[in-house]
């Protein structure tokens, strides 16, 4: 065995295996932070980018956001639109996604932990092992941002890397673009439906077609107010009481009335933490029961059979959702119309406080504005590379939806949709074209350095990643 | 490379309290064969790590080096030599002062201690240089942990080959179980891993939970008695606490809110789990079990029972049915007085009985007494040693048996004389309590009565937030399909479990409020997937236009007999879903009832490993299950293991390609 050649064999042989750089990939978005090294399939951390404050402190990751018990205030760093607006905060929240699972916690005071004597009995260094106080500084940070981002953002994302984490080399790259590449694509339309924001993005050569870029809020969160639209409107209405102010509940008859033990809490638990709460309840709703109408045509339009789809939808079987409370009912057209304002202005449900749906942020029409912004010569290969992403994108009948209005926007053209069939590739979509890419040999030269970054100033990520 | 053998294997579990460790696997797969604290002590040059507590002594000789040569032999190189001045050094194996805990809640706080204890196991086991080390990872360890443990590992362990397993996933194999969710009950904190297909999915923690957080809270709870950290874990440990399920009124307080275990949910979970071979979980209805073991159910000399329950009351026995025989007896002897003696005994014990509480279980009874044991020598500088192994073993049984010799009342003397039996058991245990101080003759006894609280050690929320992150953990399962099975095949384990009454109280809370009952509205009709859209012959798929109100209530319509349903359905396997799974295997489709939990079960363990009995370490059982494959039967096929050839071409970051933590 050639066990005892240590230092010749340790010495990386191949330079475009890529792994050594143990380059991490950080993908912020509105609903979660992803983080993991370059060239695995998943992020290996993954965490909620809702975080909790109380009395000043800030805590972070769902191990810690749900207790109620805690008084939390719930807070996202993030804009409406997936841009960050409060740095500090989202600055830790990173750190706390990159720290939680993938780099060492930070060590206690150096002077005492013992690792800088010379001690006899290790006589190997090792190394890493005596990290210093900055938490990424022998790992590249390839981080993504949405194609809307500002210049200011773009700049702070490098100081932070490099000033506040110590990171050798950095690179910001397009979400889009690498959701593009997890589906093996440089020329794509990117279909990506988020939490906070859906847009459609034609890409050329890994490069993001500046005029094309549609974006408009029918997305997750947007779904989750045509639900609570949805539930107060129902005849029961609906209660949204999520888990945590249930003690236990009976099960009841389908429509009955909630049967169940409540809890209550003496402290004031802030409406912020129960709309966290309500959430969780919507998301699954959204996962079992919400479908998009599948097509042909819209909902609302009539079939060959000489009715709506609306009366055919009505004859199929509904599903049950219980609530946390026990009260359970049947949803039958209603699961579908809930999803059907992302396609038909018309169809969405009045949200009170916010603007009504145009024609414009609709899905289709998106499509069709991000086409129409590129040169002919490209329209046809775009069509037929349709990447679709996001994990509201998971909505059942989602891609039959998108594929039968394209193909009815665009007859004859051929459209071929690319849409990953594990929920985790679809989720990740970005951090995994990121984790391609970061774990490519050919990028490796297309790193920022912290030479250059001390040589050119943060304004260096504006000239080099476009 | 010769085939690894199983006497050459060593495991490694460590946990935040206590580390489990073996070298070779036996023939038939035992609990560890060794159990080291996981502490470490500063050694006094202030730079390397002992494993016991080291201080200097002036002028003393040879004697102490002879004790503490075991471990001075195999540690390495600097530390003995500095012992040879006229400062003696002397190791206190039983002293925690000053100990660094390198783990804290499951995370490597100190990673150059954490290395030091493992090469202090290792040097207590001194393996050879051929063994193969299998480590069992805590899942809140960073893969840049993983990367220093492996280049640790290799270069000072000089191992043939390492695998890093995650505990969760090692204690699915100790189930031989794809699908699981494992609650792992620490000593800071519970770890909820949902696995699927040997995968992990999932994970969750729940911080400042777990066996310590109910210590402290006892000890919150009884500051007012002067309780100290000690008397708390005894107290946890002792049978008399308890955690009570949701619903059961504290003893002593009248019954606030009613338990909700109604037929329905049973039948609700048995509706869903209709196949063959499948365990209803009872959680809901434990209460009520308790509520039956009245006190006709114990015979007169039934000793065990009472044992078992931890106290003796003599008056109940007079109440019951001793009373009779001993009047009968005494009717024939002497006629004339029996009237009149009749009417006074009955009254004795009709007002013994309204005195002393009846025989009751422990979850009955407002007070309880506990025993509590100390060092007898409090002035000798060390405290009470963790109880690792020993108090598990002693205090438990001992208090079982002392208990009744505390509560035999004043009233029940004259029955103790009728029957003569009772004098006999009490001088037994007398005998027994001889026994026990004479064997431990440094411990002395105290006894405490405590109240409601310690029925309260899980109280302030932790039972709820582990609920609450089972629940979110199995919720972020990616495969919808599979959330199911996980709630099919809960895991508590831990030794925070072993507090009476917490696996049940768990999954009694998990039913009342996560269990997602068959619908009225879905009985017969949603269940059915979507592409079956003609009504068959049963007309049960006609489509209904109401759907929210049902037309036709079944009788009781939440719970129809899973039989009937069963019955009804299995000519048509598409009507119902749970049969259909069974035919499918996993290519169910994702139809209509996919909110998950239809059914909660917990996981019954194996029975074909003798050696064990309790699972709460069943970690380790899966880690030799474990070990046994990947280096015995597989010999690195399947990648299970890093060798020291691919450790030396690519790194530590090779762990991350191979072995079972991701």
């Amino acid at each position: 065995m050639a066990s005892q050649t240590i230092a010749s064999s340790m010495q990386p042989t191949d330079v475009y295996g890529g792994d050594e750089v143990s380059a991490i990939i950080l993908d912020p978005g509105y609903s979660s932070v992803r983080a993991g090294f370059a060239g695995e399939d998943t992020p290996k951390s993954f965490v909620n980018s809702h975080y909790g404050v109380a009395d000043g402190r800030s805590v972070f990751g769902d191990d810690a956001i749900h207790n109620p018990l805690a008084g939390l205030e719930i807070r996202n760093p993030m804009s409406k639109e997936g841009i960050v607006e409060d740095w500090d905060t989202a600055t830790q929240l990173w750190e706390y996604a990159i720290t939680s699972r993938l780099t060492s916690f930070k060590q206690s005071d150096p002077r005492t932990n013992g690792l800088n004597d010379d001690s006899k009995d290790i006589d190997i260094e090792m190394e890493g092992v005596d990290e210093g106080e900055k938490a990424l500084e022998e790992h590249p940070l390839l981080m993504t941002e949405t194609a809307w981002n500002t210049t200011k953002n773009r700049e702070r994302s490098i100081e932070i890397a490099m000033e506040s984490w110590g990171c050798p080399a950095f690179w910001l790259a397009r979400n889009s673009v690498l959701a593009a590449f997890g589906a093996g694509k440089a020329t794509a339309l990117v279909v990506d439906v988020g939490a906070s924001t859906t847009s459609v993005i034609s890409i050329h050569d890994g490069l993001i077609l500046k005029k094309s870029i549609q974006k408009s809020p029918l997305a997750g969160n947007w779904l989750s107010s045509q639900l609570r639209s949805l539930f107060s409107t129902t005849e029961p209405k609906v209660d949204l009481i999520p888990h945590y102010l249930i003690s236990s509940k009976t099960p009841v008859d389908a429509g009955a009335p909630a049967q169940a033990v409540y809890r209550k809490y003496e402290n004031n638990i802030p409406e912020s933490f129960r709309a966290l709460e309500e959430e969780r309840v919507l998301t699954e709703f959204k996962e079992s029961v919400v479908q998009v109408w599948t097509g042909p045509g819209r909902l609302g339009s009539a079939n060959p059979a000489g009715t709506t789809n609306i009366d055919y939808v009505k004859a199929q079987p509904g599903r049950v959702f219980e609530f946390p409370d026990g009260a359970n009912q049947m949803w039958g057209v209603d699961r579908m119309n809930v999803a059907e304002g992302m396609w038909d202005e018309k169809a969405a449900l009045p949200v009170p406080g916010e603007p009504p749906v145009t024609k414009a942020q609709t899905i289709p029409e998106m499509v069709r504005a991000s086409i129409g912004a590129v040169d002919m010569d490209l329209r046809a290969a775009l069509l037929q590379n349709i990447v679709v992403t996001g994990g509201t994108s998971l909505v059942n009948g989602f891609t039959d939806r998108l594929h039968n209005e394209l193909t009815a926007m665009y007859p004859g053209a051929r459209i071929k949709i690319q849409a990953a069939g594990l929920t985790a590739e679809r989720r990740f979509g970005s951090w995994i074209g990121g984790s391609i890419l970061g774990s490519l040999g050919t990028f490796h030269q297309m790193w920022i350095s912290r030479k250059e970054y001390e040589e050119f100033g943060a304004n260096v990520v504006e000239k080099r990643c476009k | 490379m010769p085939p690894f053998r199983d006497e050459h294997i060593l495991i490694i579990a460590p946990g935040s309290q206590t580390t489990l460790a073996q070298l070779g696997l036996p023939e038939s797969f035992t609990p560890a064969a060794n159990r080291f604290p996981t502490r470490m002590f500063l050694a006094p040059d202030g730079k390397t790590y002992e494993p016991y507590k080291v201080r200097s002594r002036k002028r003393e000789s040879a004697a102490t080096n002879g004790a503490g040569d075991v471990d001075m032999s195999g540690t390495a190189n600097g530390e003995g030599k500095e012992q040879e001045d006229e400062e003696e050094l002397i190791e206190y194996p039983e002293d925690d002062e000053d100990a660094i805990y390198p783990l804290k809640e499951g995370r490597i706080v100190d990673m150059p201690a954490f290395f030091a204890f493992l090469q202090h196991i290792h040097n207590t086991l001194s393996p050879t240089l051929h063994t193969p080390v299998m480590l069992i990872a805590q899942p809140a360890w960073t893969a840049k942990n993983h990367e220093d443990i492996t280049q640790f590992i290799f270069e000072k362990f000089r191992t043939p080959a390492l695998c890093i397993m995650d505990s969760a996933l090692a204690t699915s194999y100790a189930f031989g179980i794809a699908h699981a969710t494992v609650v792992d009950v620490g000593f800071g904190k519970v770890d909820v891993t949902a696995i699927t297909d040997f995968q992990i999915s999932s994970r969750g923690t729940v911080p400042h939970s777990g066996g310590e957080a109910m210590t402290l809270r006892l000890q919150e709870l009884l500051k007012s008695q002067g309780f100290t950290r000690d008397m708390a874990e005894q107290l946890k440990k002792s049978p008399i606490c308890e955690v009570l399920s949701p619903g059961v009124p504290l003893p002593g307080t009248e019954v606030a809110e009613e338990v909700i275990s109604n037929p329905a949910a049973a039948a609700s979970t048995g509706a869903t789990a209709s196949g063959p071979s499948v365990k209803i979980t009872e959680a809901p209805r434990i209460p009520a079990l308790e509520v039956d073991v009245g006190e006709d159910e114990f015979g007169n000399g039934d000793d065990k029972a009472i044992e078992d329950d931890g106290v003796l009351d003599v008056a109940s026995i007079v109440a019951s049915g001793k009373t009779q025989e001993f009047l009968a007896k005494k009717e024939k002897e002497k006629a004339e007085r029996s009237a009149a003696r009749k009417a006074t005994k009955e009254r004795e014990a009709a007002e013994a009985a309204a005195a002393r509480p009846q025989r009751l279980p422990n979850s009955k009874r407002p007070r309880a007494m506990f025993h509590y044991e100390q060092a007898a020598t409090p002035n000798k500088r060390q405290k009470t040693p963790e109880p690792v192994t020993t108090i598990e073993e002693s205090a438990p049984v001992a208090i079982g048996e002392a208990a009744p010799t505390e509560d035999v009342p004043a009233a029940a003397a004259t029955a103790a004389e009728a029957t003569g039996v009772d004098q006999q058991r009490t001088q037994k245990k007398d005998a027994r309590r001889k026994i026990w101080e004479e064997e431990n003759p440094d411990r002395v006894r105290r006894d405490i009565e405590i109240g409601l609280e310690r029925f309260q050690a899980a109280g302030d929320g932790i039972l709820d937030a582990i609920a609450d992150t089972i629940y979110r953990t199995i919720l972020s399962v990616d495969d919808i399909s599979k959330r199911q099975d996980a709630w099919d095949a809960l895991v508590i384990c831990g030794c925070g479990s072993r507090v009476r009454g917490f696996k049940e109280a768990l999954l009694t809370i998990l039913n009342n409020r996560y269990l997602v009952s068959p619908s009225s509205a879905t009985m017969f009709m949603s269940e059915l997937p979507s592409n079956l859209a003609t009504p068959s012959g049963t007309g049960s798929m006609t489509p209904n236009a109401s759907f929210s109100s049902t037309p036709h209530p079944p009788p009781t319509a939440s719970a129809v007999n899973p039989l009937l349903l069963a019955a009804t359905t299995s000519q048509n396997p598409a009507l119902n879903p749970s049969l259909q799974a069974s035919y499918n295997g996993g290519t169910q489709t994702h139809s209509s009832h996919s909110q998950s939990p239809t059914s909660i079960k917990t996981v019954s363990p194996p029975s074909y490993f003798p050696e064990w009995k309790q699972y709460e370490e069943a970690v380790f059982l899966g880690s030799q299950v474990a070990a046994k494959t990947i280096f015995v039967v597989d010999q690195g096929i399947s990648k299970g293991f890093l060798s020291r050839v691919e450790f030396n071409e690519e790194g530590p970051s090779a762990i991350h390609q191979v072995g079972l933590v991701y």
